[in-house]
């Protein structure tokens, strides 16, 4: 078991070593010196614009640049900003770090639940009414833009009828809104596997014994079939996970959240590309960590993936 | 798999088969008359649109509906229903712009990976993990950040984003036909390694590459559209559902026009392209359907 998560952490070190490259080399590749963009009115000032040259490191070689700034993320250390100038990115950062994993891990725990129970719901009505409306709001739900979503519900619930804050953070009813309108694709998604799912284990033999052997329909249904399906289940959680992560961004910008997503674009707007980068670097981490979750689930779910006999 | 030795006729067969699963299918076909229409009003824009589409009255901004315009105007004046259909335009552009990148990418790539093998091989396969491992909203706000918001911006990282998973299938489509006599044939007989590729290999792959690539284009839509809402795709004045909502977002509670419309317009075009997708998918493999 500890080499088989030994492994995987091995396994994580091409990627970050990926994403440090990458935005270490995106940040010395952009347009304009920035500098000259945070003296703005002063850079004529040559003084300055040395001095601010020297603290951010920028008139070192870009072999010197790059291993101070590996130094530094070892530790924890982003460098300084460029938009609030000699401030630390971790200290800018700092309040937004938790919001938007806390926001795809409510999601995908909404997600989880809405989606097996429709999946359920579906696989053991096929082909009737119940099984055919819930398609048509899957089909919906996996098409229509998270952001369009909210456009309707916030229209409808806090425009129309009033009953939760159109947008802003810090009482549970400001979050109500976004955790349901992230969790919403991935519900669909979720449910869609797991009416496959149900589907294929409702079909195997040991779940026509259980009910040949006299068990409760709602037994036979949870116990053994349901169970069955959720090895399958927990595996894409680590897939969802990335892509409620990524959605966190459109969210907080709709909800007005200060997230790492809305600082991330944000950011981007306003060129400061240290915190750019150092968001880029966590939203990798986040990914990486729940992936790491993942498998090491999946391991002591089944035991055949730890002795490496699947996988 | 299906090497054709017996020349048109059997090809034929199957197409006429194929036809007329994909036609049973309500979903599919709902899906493929919703694209037609997509297609039919991006193609013909400029004279469907009843106003140029960067037209400004500001006079009239945030109109309701009326008989001038028939789904009201926006911050600028601008006809809601010219800008919609302009709209169109721009997102079936950047959809098929993103998937002809990454079929050429990906296949390249895929087909290099599954035929040479080896080293060729192993570094084409990390990269494929390493990318799958950046989440794709992420890809796009560090393209953003290096090329600056716009239509390169929005291509670049879709296509960042979409290539591996076409790699992947390529390589795996290669590694079955690579078993395959025509292919021994083909190599002792003289081809040269990019002829295999290109003249044997490539034909007995496309079919199920374009599947893969149709069924995406629904989800390309949606992700060029966020990226457009973000503030990181084509900018003004030209217009996109996503941004268009972006704009609308604001004044939702006074003036909902141009926020409903826009979403109306976007969830329809994705729901019809992922209907056609899922319909072209099932026909071609009919144990999937239903599920």
């Amino acid at each position: 078991m500890i080499r088989f998560v030994l492994g995987r952490i091995a396994g994580l070190v091409p990627v970050l070593a990926a994403a440090i490259v990458v935005t270490f080399l995106a940040a010395r590749a952009l347009p304009g010196d920035p500098v000259t963009v945070m003296l703005s009115d002063h850079s004529a000032d040559k003084v300055m614009a040395a001095k601010l040259s020297a603290e951010y490191g920028l008139d070192r070689p870009l072999i010197e640049q790059f291993v101070r700034y590996v130094a530094g993320l070892a530790v924890g250390d982003f460098g300084l900003s460029f938009r609030y100038v000699r401030q630390p990115v971790t200290s800018v950062i700092r309040d937004s770090l938790l919001i938007s994993p806390v926001l795809a891990l409510a999601a995908l725990a909404l997600a989880l639940a809405l989606g097996s129970a429709a999946g359920i719901v579906a696989a053991l009505y096929r082909n009737r009414m119940a099984d055919t409306a819930i398609i048509v709001v899957l089909v919906a739900g996996l098409s229509i833009p998270n952001f369009a979503i909210a456009t309707f519900l916030v229209y409808v619930l806090s425009v129309k009828a009033n009953l939760l804050p159109v947008a802003g953070w810090g009482t549970w009813q400001q979050a109500i809104l976004p955790v349901v309108v992230l969790a919403i694709p991935s519900a669909a998604y979720i449910a869609r596997l797991a009416r496959t799912f149900m589907l294929e284990v409702l079909q195997q033999d040991f779940v026509r014994t259980a009910r040949a052997k006299g068990l409760a329909e709602s037994a036979v249904v949870l116990r053994h079939a349901f169970l069955n399906t959720l090895v399958p289940l927990i595996t894409s959680a680590g897939i969802i996970f990335g892509s409620l992560l990524s959605n966190t961004v459109v969210v907080e910008t709709i909800f007005n959240i200060p997230g790492l997503g809305r600082l991330a674009i944000d950011s981007v707007f306003a060129r400061d590309y240290p915190v750019v980068m150092a968001v880029v670097i966590l939203f990798v981490l986040f990914f990486a960590a729940i992936n790491l979750l993942v498998d090491v689930l999946y391991a002591v779910i089944d035991p055949r993936i730890r002795a490496g006999l699947s996988a | 798999m299906n090497v054709d030795v017996t020349g048109g006729a059997r090809e034929l067969d199957r197409a006429t088969l194929l036809r007329r699963r994909f036609l049973r299918q309500r979903g599919g076909v709902i899906g493929a008359a919703i694209v037609f229409l997509a297609m039919i009003v991006a193609l013909l824009a400029p004279w469907l649109a009843p106003h140029p589409y960067d037209a400004t009255d500001l006079v009239n901004v945030w109109a309701a509906p009326d008989a001038h315009n028939w789904l009201g105007t926006d911050k600028l004046g601008r006809d809601i229903a010219s800008r919609l259909i302009v709209g169109a335009r721009t997102s079936l552009v950047v959809a098929f712009s993103v998937v002809a990148v990454t079929l050429a990418i990906g296949v390249t790539l895929g087909m290099a990976a599954g035929y040479f093998g080896g080293w060729t091989e192993r570094l084409i396969m990390r990269t494929v993990d390493v990318v799958l491992a950046f989440p794709e909203v992420v890809i796009a706000i560090l393209i953003a950040a290096v090329l600056g918001p716009g239509l390169a911006t929005v291509i670049v990282s879709l296509a960042l984003v979409w290539w591996p998973g076409i790699a992947r299938l390529a390589r795996s489509l290669v590694l079955v036909q690579k078993q395959e006599l025509y292919v021994d044939a083909a190599i002792v007989s003289g081809a040269t390694s990019g002829e295999v590729l290109r003249r044997h290999l490539l034909p007995n792959i496309v079919a199920p590459l374009l599947v893969r690539a149709s069924v995406g284009v629904g989800f390309i839509i949606m992700a060029e559209a966020t990226l457009s809402f973000l503030g990181l795709g084509v900018q003004e004045p030209t217009p996109s559902w996503g941004s268009m909502i972006r704009d609308g977002l604001p004044v939702l509670r006074s003036d909902p026009y141009l926020a409903v419309f826009g979403s109306v317009a976007l969830g329809l075009t994705i729901i019809g392209f992922n209907l056609l997708g899922d319909g072209l998918r099932d026909a071609l493999d009919p144990r999937l359907h239903g599920r």
